[in-house]
């Protein structure tokens, strides 16, 4: 492991901001830590970059414990969430910045920064200042100028958050593809999971302080672990009693049922469908464009779905009653989500 | 069509014609009556007797001393709350620490307290009645009814000027840039150089110049404690006040122009400054 977290904990006040975090990231890596606001994520990033100190615990940097060693001096880039460029340097400043608080030769500054700006996609904004950049250029000057004393660790505070939603999307393959081609171990946060599943090679979900599940974008999002993890993902609906929904087994003491919309197949009364004989009848009362296509919202045994039609499958209106069957779901008990399939999938079928 | 319900919202908006030229009309009398007029008024007293009797009234001796002595007082009271000012402000802004708040309320109190007693403190904490008088004495340090104890009295009138113009400057711009250049191993002192100060350069001598107008000014604070010994602790103000008590009014509003010059000079700086920052 490149970089670990041993036990960690941090207050602020009252407000216990990591409980007993204990993670270990690879080298080479680019892992994505996901959670809701508050739940920890940015207080880990900052206690690794040595801008927080955690209350106890151990934090490990290539087989070193880095806690008393002063930030300046841990070797990482950061890249803030609002970038904190300084507003009166030039883009060529801002990059030069590091190299020149560590007196590097003049001309050796001029060519690394050179060399970090061409690599950007900037050359030839280096007189410009912060104010007159767009958002994504802001990011990429940010970026640079973490990059410029060659850190061997980056880290990267909700990279896209203060960008709009188009140029976030360009972003985020252009950073991905920049940090496999650098090899450098990077870890960013996140509160959005479309972001981290698509950019991450590995996910760590944190809530309420802890960590709950690492893994692959993948494991972590068709395999979730816990709770919060299963609930966290997708666009799931959530309900209490499953018990009417008979093709399911009945766990002991199960607390939620989590259904997302993938996991559910709506068909009209005359459309076939391989699991006629154990689908539902749900009533239809919201059908809604997506542009990817239609999203259905269905009233099943009281629980209200939602579920994913194409354009090309025949119109279904509000009020009409359909078939519904539902693959699988999670249930939790306690901390713990269990996968259940629709008993049917294990049956034979008879298609008549 | 556009145009027809931009224009009616402009009406409502900005009132009727009758409303927006009594209201010029109201802020203008005002100023010309309460401003204008007295600064016209200073001017043509002062020279009511020709130019030879208010240059004499210039470079009288007394006069001189007390310009010169108005000059020491501000050059203290804006260096002593420059740095006052920087220190209260950073740390009001970039650190957590218990009793923040107060501190915060307590800057404010010399905008508060009336001259006079701020005056008074003074003379009581410092003066004959004080129970540190006697070290004062023995280590041949005077402070009442002397230039240390216009300077005090000049600073506290004038400290919380600096440091109210930078906290919001400071505020709105956060630690992130402070932090990202600590991260790249800048020292404390490159931060404020590189950094900070950049960002606060304009709201700073803002600040610097309101300090310094409000301390060459200041007569309540400094009555109390000068004594007003001519030629000695006399400053301009106090020199003005004794020349009108003794009617001699000429002399007194020569001495009152110089005063206006100095305030208009520096409401030149002020709008130089004002313009330059917002350019930037």
């Amino acid at each position: 492991m490149y970089v670990e977290l041993k036990h960690i904990n941090k207050h602020f006040g009252n407000f216990k901001a990591s409980d007993d975090v204990t993670v270990g990231i690879e080298k080479g890596k680019l892992i994505g830590l996901l959670g809701p606001s508050g739940s920890g994520k940015t207080t880990i990033l900052r206690m690794i970059a040595g801008l927080e100190n955690p209350d106890s615990g151990e934090i490990i940097i290539d087989g070193k414990v880095i806690n008393d060693v002063p930030a300046s001096k841990r070797g990482i880039g950061f890249v803030f969430q609002s970038y904190a460029l300084f507003r009166y340097m030039t883009v060529f400043d801002n990059v030069a910045f590091g190299l020149k608080i560590a007196k590097k030769p003049a001309n050796e500054i001029k060519e690394r920064v050179h060399e970090l700006l061409e690599l950007v996609g900037l050359s030839g904004l280096e007189k410009r200042y912060p104010s007159e950049l767009s958002g994504g250029q802001r990011q990429r000057v940010a970026f640079a100028r973490a990059l410029a004393p060659n850190p061997q660790l980056l880290l990267l505070d909700e990279p896209f958050a203060a960008i709009d939603a188009k140029v976030r999307q360009e972003l985020r393959s252009w950073l991905k593809g920049m940090i496999q081609k650098l090899g450098v171990t990077s870890i960013f946060v996140t509160h959005d999971q479309d972001e981290a599943i698509e950019v991450a090679d590995e996910i760590i979900i944190t809530n309420r302080g802890r960590i709950e599940q690492v893994g692959t974008p993948y494991e972590v999002y068709s395999n979730p672990k816990t709770a919060f993890t299963a609930s966290f993902f997708g666009q799931p609906s959530i309900f209490k009693d499953y018990s009417n929904f008979r093709r399911f087994d009945v766990l002991e003491n199960a607390e939620n049922a989590i259904v997302r919309p993938e996991f559910v197949k709506v068909t009209k009364k005359t459309e076939v469908q391989k699991y006629k004989n154990s689908a539902e009848e749900g009533v239809v009362e919201e059908v809604d464009f997506r542009g990817y296509g239609i999203e259905l919202r269905v009233r099943v045994n009281g629980v209200l779905l939602t579920a994913r039609r194409s354009f090309d499958q025949p119109r279904i209106k509000v009020g009409e009653k359909v078939d519904v069957f539902i693959y699988r779901m999670f249930v939790t008990q306690g901390d713990t989500a269990t996968l259940l399939e629709n008993k049917s999938l294990r049956e034979p079928v008879v298609v008549i | 069509m556009s145009t027809a319900i931009q224009g009616g919202l402009h009406r409502d908006t900005k009132g009727s014609k009758l409303v927006r030229y009594s209201l010029i009309g109201i802020s203008l009398l005002f100023v010309f009556l309460m401003l204008i007029l007295p600064l016209i008024t200073v001017i043509t007293e002062a020279f009511k007797q020709g130019f030879a009797v208010y240059s004499k009234a210039v470079a009288d001796d007394y006069t001189i001393k007390a310009i010169l002595l108005t000059l020491e007082a501000s050059f203290f009271a804006v260096a002593i709350n420059t740095v006052f000012g920087l220190c209260a402000a950073w740390s009001l802004t970039k650190f957590k620490f218990k009793g923040k708040k107060i501190l915060a309320t307590l800057i404010d109190l010399p905008v508060t307290v009336s001259p006079i007693i701020a005056g008074l403190i003074f003379l009581l904490t410092f003066g004959r009645q004080s129970p540190i008088f006697p070290l004062l004495q023995d280590a041949d340090i005077k402070i009442v009814f002397a230039v240390p104890g216009i300077v005090l009295a000049t600073i506290f009138v004038t400290f919380p000027f600096i440091s109210r113009e930078l906290i919001p400057v400071l505020e709105s711009q956060g630690t992130d840039e402070e932090e990202a250049a600590a991260l790249m191993g800048a020292k404390g002192f490159t931060i404020f150089r590189r950094i900070t100060f950049p960002h606060i350069k304009w709201a700073f001598l803002y600040g610097v110049v309101l300090c310094a107008a409000r301390a060459m000014g200041e007569f309540g604070a400094v009555s109390v404690i000068s004594g007003h010994l001519r030629g000695k602790t006399n400053t301009l103000p106090l020199h003005v006040e004794i020349l009108f008590n003794e009617f001699q009014y000429v002399p007194a509003f020569a001495v009152a122009s110089i005063l206006v010059m100095l305030a208009i000079l520096i409401l030149v700086a002020r709008s130089v400054i004002e313009h330059k920052g917002r350019k930037k």
